[in-house]
């Protein structure tokens, strides 16, 4: 996962380095986001699991968990300003169906059935969409590579 | 692969950040960030940060109209990064500082706003001295 992780950075460093010149301040990769929680043990239930996630640690109240390199930060907001749902997360699957059939057997609110975003170039774009259990709206997503 | 498997949440793919005008934030994010700009889809632009595509996008519906979760842009040396975004007309909240001590690093990070008014940040995992031997 890290091999794949560096060289997609190096990848992305000389062509923003190309495209961008001298503006390019140095971004490699996300390395955290944060998501609000109300109450994070039953957060913190919800993303270890429901979605299965890693949980890598606890401090306080706060839970991190990590997803293919990406740390999740669940939390309290420390400020009103801060207390609003999360950006919608997509979340990569190999097999759409599979995650669907998993999230209703574990009793997760669906929000929109399996279906077919976008037909890309080369492999059809599928989504799911879900509420974490603070009420934060995620999506599962699968490139579906064309059989021709 | 197993059932089990089929349905494990591998990483993410991609992160929505609400944008109120697409043109200004598409600006902001290639411009003064220096990332990548994949495509562009009407009121939907698209750009690369290490294999994470992020999508700016107007809320479709009120009940999606809030901020961005914080993203944490990680950097190799945090105070030549905050310089240069600052310099490109940034708004920081506050200067680059240590904010946990890990076993085997420092973490560094400072907060600062898109376009939107969306709240970031910066990270840099400094190591220690004494654990680079």
């Amino acid at each position: 996962m890290l091999t794949i992780c560096f060289s997609e950075v190096n990848h992305f460093m000389s062509a923003t380095a190309t495209n961008t010149g001298m503006t390019n301040p140095g971004i490699t990769n996300i390395g955290q986001i944060s998501i609000i929680t109300h109450d994070t043990p039953r957060a913190t239930a919800f993303y270890r699991d429901v979605l299965g996630l890693p949980l890598l640690f606890t401090a306080g109240n706060m839970a991190f968990f990590d997803c293919g390199g990406v740390r999740l930060m669940l939390g309290p907001a420390s400020s009103p300003e801060l207390d609003h749902p999360s950006s919608i997360l997509y979340f990569r699957v190999p097999d759409i169906n599979a995650a669907h059939r998993h999230l209703i057997e574990m009793g997760v609110e669906i929000v929109a059935p399996p279906r077919l975003i976008a037909p890309m170039k080369d492999y059809d774009l599928w989504m799911v969409g879900f509420r974490d259990s603070e009420g934060n709206i995620m999506q599962l997503m699968s490139e579906v590579p064309r059989s021709s | 692969m197993n059932q089990q498997e089929n349905a494990a949440l591998t990483r993410i793919g991609q992160i929505a950040i609400n944008a109120h005008d697409v043109d200004r934030a598409t600006a902001f994010y290639r411009d003064v960030l220096g990332l990548q700009h994949l495509f562009r889809a009407g009121q939907l632009s698209f750009f690369d940060c290490g294999g994470v595509r992020l999508m700016l996008d107007r809320a479709e519906k009120p009940e999606f109209d809030h901020p961005s979760s914080i993203l944490y842009f990680q950097v190799g040396n945090i105070r030549a990064a905050h310089k240069r975004i600052k310099d490109a007309g940034a708004k920081f909240e506050d200067e680059p500082h240590v904010i946990a001590q890990m076993p085997k690093y420092d973490l560094w990070m400072t907060f600062f706003r898109d376009s939107e008014n969306n709240l970031l940040a910066l990270m840099s995992e400094v190591p220690r001295p004494a654990a680079t031997e």
